[in-house]
């Protein structure tokens, strides 16, 4: 062969594919394979040529290897979009796998497996079965391979024809590439099967452990992940295990080390002899910090893993903390992992050494580095509590250092650690005090806020500095206002003089009536209702004693972590989360029911929590989405209070509760009844009402929420099902969190076209509501039609007669309503003409009125309607055309309603 | 298991595209590489190895995971549907990165376009519906038919560990590893030659005293053998090898410093070392498969004579001004020469204006201040050891420091190459080549090279 392959991608002036075409029928066998070339070129750069697919199966029938190849490559590609010209191929793919040449028959079965048309894998099991059990090694590895592909197609089929026994008896074969691949065909299959197909006995156990020794690299993660479902009969066992796969530690490749680290941590499980757990947890340690000398991508991985077995087994890598050491080298994502587990494995022998090196991170160049290092340096503090004051004094370096941002998360952590060690260290609220007007970021200023508040009567000038703060009190952030509230209130009740007193008048003011924050207006009126019943009380409440806090921030659910172990060396162990938040069942989609559509509620829930769980004491009452109830929303608020805010506290001592107390009395929400779709009854005391509604052109979703239950109920989602127009929410749901007894309404925004189901047009709308609270709650709802119906949809008469007669007469569906009676016609064509069904004309035929309507739908789709009736007297017959009759029955539904109202 | 391969070039072209299961939707290219060009998650701008794609449009996750591997340039990219082992798949683009380069003599975009049919031909090979069959160059030639076009290799920059024997060095053939395994030289005959290189990637932390806070060695034996009919080799390396350092304490190893051993914390190898007599006379016997591949890794915390000293010093000197003064000293032989060495220092942010004094005389160093992110460079083509070199650079600033200078400028970070030098001692003692006949006696090259892998002297 001469020359470039890329001069395949060059092109000619003539036209390409009837060049390709001429070549592809040449006479000589290098032309056609030149040409073959360019087709397959052609084909990656993203070009259509599957014209040329005739001519190029005609070049399959070739001793020529290399061509072959290229043939299968193409058939592979567009075998799908011609399934009738790929029958061509059918008989040359069978003979290939008769060939003398093991290459030839392995590439047959190998290639027909890929090609995903019904008729060719009704000729691939005949081959399939012989290949299966070829004498040659390599055919029958491709073969093993080959029953997973198939399975892939058509599951019934490999039962049906014994695939799955031919597969189970390759687990004996004598050539280990061969049992590897029958494990991998056969875990996978087990996988999207719910029956137990491939079940490790402790004699399969046995043989695969042998073949191990002899497979490759890549066929020994498959074993060993096979095995790691294997559940050991006693620690004996676990041990022989155990033994058998220690000497994979030493492999070259990480993901065999991964692999039998996985496989020895669930079987130290088992094993009740500290002993042998010490000397595993030994043997372990080199080989898992040798994975950070890979490459930086390979030590991602391991450091997200070896996060999830120090939490388990601290022991393991307690002496290394050395080699978690940033690299300044090292890439972001990796220092972002090592910092965690220096955290985890500080402790009072090494903790000095620790805080050298976060020191020293703290004043390196990437911004979120070093803000991530002052973190570690309070997370260490609040952590060891002999090493505090040495965290405390490295902060107080950094803080003279005056750069803007480490600052601020110094301050922030220092809040944390004041609150963890109450009465320690406040004798350095001096120095922060100095950097207070260089505060820019929200949290920072919160925490500053909150240590003021908190300490108020030790700094002589605390009402100064938090009046500072007032002025701009409307435009600070939720998090900076409710802090300001907390602190002035902490202020008032520490020090009654007059100054404060003026402040909390300002701050009540401002949180009660100009805010529309419920959050903030409901803290503002427990205060107030508070101070005005008894101060004293307050003081218990506001002052009370804090419950000690630990650092949790990162550290896992013990029950979580047991599953993401369980998941060592898979994706869920670098991610943090089970494998079902990640994992789709797309693949199986066509089996499912429609239910498994919704997405699963506990993944929401849970990757809102996955972010920083920060350990804010202060600022845990705000954890309701501010932004939601901040959007203007038709979300049912309460009423501010109508009263002017007193004077002095004299004045709101002596007020009326309730006055000030609306929030006791759920607000009664207003407008027409819904239909209850969720019963109190089903819903363990909520109930949902709801019903789709058109206004100003836009579709909502109008919905009550009535909580009878005993408890509040917050955080409510709202998703729909597949449906026939594809509805779907446009926004996020807005209920604000509900009180017993209280109720909200709502209009939720909704889109159309989002997810759309396929089959005949159905008026079901599945709908689930979840809260924080409660299980998920499903329920059915009717699509109707005329919701949809467009402002626009008004016909000329002239193209009302056209579009009547274009349309073919099949187009017309007709209905009988006997029991609806029209009493005067222009009543009717009002109520009509109010959703969107628009008066064409009117005629007489004997003694019946004939109206005609026009009426259309999103995409533009017309619907013409006769109405036929003798007006005063009951019995409507009502007809209608349209491109899409399909849609008539919905049509009658929506009709009907309009007319009986 | 994987459903896609694909490689990707700088610019996000498609150059290599691959799917084996046709369950992960056409345009996965275009999302990941958006995803990883915009990234911006967590605090971080650099998209970590593996993540997991969102489509916004279904309002979920899509369930695509994708994992990349930056190879030469270029993005070694897979997608998954599966909850597979991360590692397998992140191993095995660095392993498909190797095998191409082993077939192509050099990995760039322009030889995998060249040799595009070839590479699918490869990639069929190597994995089978996702699943991976074998990596292994010397398996893969029964199955391979295509052949390379090797890209003329001269008029590219050097690539990869090979890169490091060709600059100063006379002794090195240096365009012999960018040859293909399996293409012909230009004559017919191949040459019978087998190279073996020590690479050792040493990190070390000195405090702002000179104390050595941390210091490592990650060491490989690489190999890569152009021998014909796959003749036995044996290497032997150092007598005296031992291998964990037993107590486990940090500490416990200082105490045999200066006895000569050398001690390995933790060492692996290659499927293809038998260690039969390894434990008696630290002998490795291998049939050496084509291609490059590593014998084996080690790795090293025992203490090491570091080959450089840095010592900086920094003062104020007047009003907004100050003084860098900037020490080398080289402490190996004479005899040895660093290369491309380079020198980087932050300087405090509000530096405005650095001038530098080199020593009087010197040729081939280079200074620079990158005005952009503050940071001082020096640039040394040559460092010949036992020689130390000085530089001093006047700042300006346009603000006064807020506290100490100490804390905003530094620390300085230091790369290099040392070429037939390495630091923990490990030696080839000997590399025997089971012989055919007595006439057979192909070339054997031993390398040793030093490289900084984090080099750090904190002020």
């Amino acid at each position: 062969m001469s020359g470039h392959d890329s001069k395949y991608f060059s092109t000619t002036k003539k036209g390409e594919i009837p060049e390709l075409k001429e070549e592809l029928n040449s006479q000589h066998r290098d032309k056609r394979k030149d040409a073959v070339k360019k087709v397959i070129a052609a084909m990656t750069v993203g070009k259509d040529v599957s014209s040329l697919f005739t001519d190029v199966v005609n070049c399959m029938q070739t001793e020529n290897l290399e061509l072959k190849k290229l043939v299968y490559l193409y058939l592979i590609n567009y075998a799908k979009s011609q399934p009738d010209l790929a029958i061509l191929a059918v008989n040359t793919f069978v003979k290939d796998s008769q060939d003398p040449n093991p290459l030839i028959r392995a590439l047959a079965v190998r290639t027909m497996g890929c090609i995903r048309v019904d008729k060719i894998t009704e000729y691939l099991c005949d081959p399939l079965q012989r290949c299966l059990k070829d004498d040659d090694p390599y055919v029958r590895k491709t073969a093993a391979v080959c029953v997973a592909k198939l399975y892939d197609i058509n599951a019934e089929l490999v039962e049906d024809r014994g695939f799955l026994e031919s597969l189970k008896d390759l687990i004996s074969d004598n050539n280990p590439m061969v049992v590897a691949n029958a494990v991998a065909a056969l875990a996978e299959i087990q996988e999207h099967s719910s029956r137990p197909i491939f079940e490790i006995t402790s004699h399969t156990l046995s043989k695969l452990l042998t073949a191990l020794n002899e497979c490759t690299e890549w066929g020994q993660v498959f074993i060993l992940d096979a095995l790691s479902r294997y559940k050991a009969a006693d620690a004996r066992e676990a041990e022989n295990i155990v033994e058998r796969i220690t000497p994979r530690l030493q492999h070259a490749n990480c993901a065999v080390v991964l692999s039998a680290v996985k496989m020895i941590l669930l079987q130290m499980e088992l094993i009740s002899s500290t002993d042998v757990v010490r000397n595993l947890c030994k043997k372990m340690a080199p080989p898992l910090v040798t994975l950070l000398s890979a490459e930086p991508e390979i030590q991602y991985v391991a450091l997200r893993n070896i996060n999830l077995i120090v939490q388990k087994r601290p022991t393991i890598l307690a002496h290394e903390i050395k080699v978690f050491f940033c690299k300044y080298n090292d890439p972001i994502y990796v220092k972002m992992e090592k910092l965690e587990i220096m955290i985890k494995l500080a402790s009072d022998r090494n903790i000095d050494q620790v805080l050298l090196e976060f020191k020293e991170y703290a004043t390196e160049v990437d911004v979120d580095f070093v803000r991530r290092a002052v973190r570690a340096i309070g997370r260490c503090a609040i952590k060891l509590d002999r090493a505090a004051e040495r965290c405390i004094s490295v902060l107080l370096e950094l803080i003279k250092i005056k750069v803007n941002y480490v600052v601020q998360e110094a301050i922030i952590v220092i809040k944390d650690i004041f609150r963890r060690y109450p009465n320690m260290y406040e004798s350095i609220i001096a120095t922060l005090c100095e950097s207070l007007d260089t505060l820019d970021e929200p949290e920072a200023k919160a925490s500053m806020i909150w240590i003021i508040g908190e300490y108020a009567e030790r700094i002589d000038n605390a009402d100064e500095l938090l009046e500072s703060f007032l002025e701009s009190f409307p435009e600070e952030p939720p998090q900076v206002q409710l802090q300001l509230l907390t602190a002035t209130v902490k202020l008032f009740l520490k020090k009654p003089t007059e100054g404060p007193q003026q402040m909390i008048q300002v701050v009540l003011n401002n949180a009660t009536v100009e805010t529309d924050n419920p959050d903030l207006r409901d803290r503002a009126y427990i205060y107030w209702r508070l101070l005005s019943t008894d101060p004293e009380a307050a003081k218990d409440v506001v002052l009370a004693e804090k419950p000690v806090i630990s650092d949790d921030s990162n550290q896992l659910d013990p029950s979580l972590l047991d599953e993401l172990l369980a998941n060592i060396a898979t994706l869920s162990s670098v991610y943090h989360k089970p494998p079902d938040a990640f994992v789709t069942r797309a693949k199986t989609a066509s089996q499912r029911t429609e239910d498994d559509d919704y997405p699963d509620g506990n993944e929401k829930g849970y990757s809102a929590n996955v972010g920083d769980g920060g350990a804010s004491p202060s600022t845990s009452s705000s954890s309701v989405p501010y932004t939601a109830a901040r959007q203007p929303s038709p979300a049912q608020v309460m009423p501010a209070p109508a009263s002017p805010v007193p004077d002095l506290l004299g004045d709101l001592i002596g007020l009326d509760n309730n006055a000030i107390v609306p929030a006791d009395q759920p607000a009664m929400p207003s407008g027409p009844p819904l239909p209850i779709l969720l019963p109190a009854s089903t819903g363990q005391g909520l109930q949902i009402s709801a019903q789709l509604a058109r206004q100003d052109g836009q579709i909502f979703y109008s919905l009550m929420f009535e909580n009878n239950s005993q408890i509040t109920l917050d955080g409510f989602m709202i998703q729909f099902n597949k449906n026939s127009f594809g509805l779907a929410a446009a926004g996020p749901l807005q209920v604000p969190p509900l009180a017993p007894g209280a109720a909200a309404r709502t209009l939720l925004p909704m889109v159309l076209f989002q997810n759309m189901s396929p089959g005949p047009p159905s008026s079901l709308l599945q709908v689930a509501v979840k809260n924080n609270q409660q299980p998920v709650w499903y329920f059915n709802d009717k699509i109707l039609l005329h919701v949809f119906f467009s402002e626009d949809g008004r016909m000329e008469r002239t193209s009302f007669l056209e579009t009547w007669r274009s349309l073919p007469d099949s187009n017309e569906v007709l209905k009988e309503f006997p029991g609806i009676m029209v009493s005067s016609a222009e009543t009717t064509m009002d109520r009509l003409a109010a959703s969107n069904v628009f008066f064409i004309a009117k005629r007489k035929h004997a003694n019946q009125d004939v109206l005609y309507f026009s009426a259309k739908i999103p995409r533009g789709i017309p619907l013409l309607i006769e109405l036929t009736t003798v007006i005063g007297n009951p019995g409507v017959k009502c007809a209608t055309k349209t491109p899409n009759p399909e849609l008539a029955p919905l049509f009658f539904e929506a009709i009907e309603t309009l007319l009986k109202i | 298991m994987i459903s896609q391969f694909f490689v990707l070039s700088q610019r996000g072209d498609n150059i290599v595209f691959r799917d084996y299961r046709g369950e992960v939707a056409k345009g996965s290219a275009e999302i990941f590489f958006r995803k990883v060009k915009f990234w911006k998650e967590d605090g971080q701008e650099e998209a970590p190895p593996v993540f997991v794609g969102i489509t916004l449009l279904k309002n979920n996750v899509d369930g695509v995971n994708y994992f990349h591997v930056k190879v030469v340039g270029l993005l070694f990219v897979a997608t998954t549907r599966v909850n597979v082992s991360p590692s397998l798949v992140l191993e095995l683009l660095q392993r498909i990165a190797r095998v191409i380069k082993d077939y192509l003599g050099v990995l760039s975009e322009d030889s995998l376009r060249k040799n595009f049919v070839l590479v699918y031909e490869l990639l069929d090979e190597v994995i089978d519906f996702g699943y991976m069959q074998t990596t292994s160059t010397e398996v893969l030639k029964s199955y391979i038919f295509n052949e390379p076009i090797v890209v003329d290799a001269a008029r590219l920059q050097p690539l990869g560990p090979a890169a490091i024997f060709m600059q100063g060095t006379k002794r090195m053939p240096g365009t012999a590893i960018t040859k293909s395994v399996v293409a012909n030289e230009p004559g017919g005959r191949k040459r019978e030659e087998i190279f073996v290189d020590i690479i050792e990637k040493i990190s070390v932390t000195f405090s702002s005293s000179g104390y050595i806070l941390t210091s490592e060695i990650d060491g490989t034996i690489q190999m890569k053998s152009y021998l014909t009919g796959n003749p036995e080799i044996r290497l032997a390396l150092n007598e005296d090898l031992s291998i964990g350092r037993g107590g486990g304490s940090a500490n416990d190893y200082r105490s045999s410093y200066g006895s000569g051993a050398v001690i390995l914390d933790d060492c692996n190898f290659h499927e293809s070392v038998r260690l039969d007599s390894f434990d008696m006379d630290r002998t490795l016997a291998l049939v050496p498969p084509d291609g490059e591949f590593p014998v084996m890794n080690y790795r090293m915390t025992q203490e090491f004579k570091p080959p450089f000293h840095i010592n900086c010093l920094i003062e104020e000197a007047g009003h907004l001004k100050a003084e860098v003064i900037l020490k080398v000293r080289a402490e190996f032989p004479s005899n040895i020469t660093a290369n491309t060495v380079v020198l980087e220092m932050p300087l405090p942010k509000y530096t405005t204006r650095a001038s530098f004094e080199l020593e009087p005389g010197v040729t081939g160093q280079r200074t620079d201040f990158k005005v952009a992110n503050k940071k001082l460079e020096w640039d040394l083509e040559k460092f010949v050891g036992g020689v130390e070199h000085t530089l001093r650079a006047k700042l300006t600033f346009s603000q006064e420091l807020h506290a100490n200078i100490i804390k905003e400028a530094g620390p300085v970070s230091m790369t290099f190459t040392i070429p037939m030098y390495n630091v923990s001692r490990l030696q080839v003692k000997y590399l025997q080549i089971a012989k055919k006949s007595s006439s057979y006696n192909p070339y054997r090259w031993v390398r040793y090279v030093t490289q900084a892998n984090s080099y750090v002297a904190r002020i």
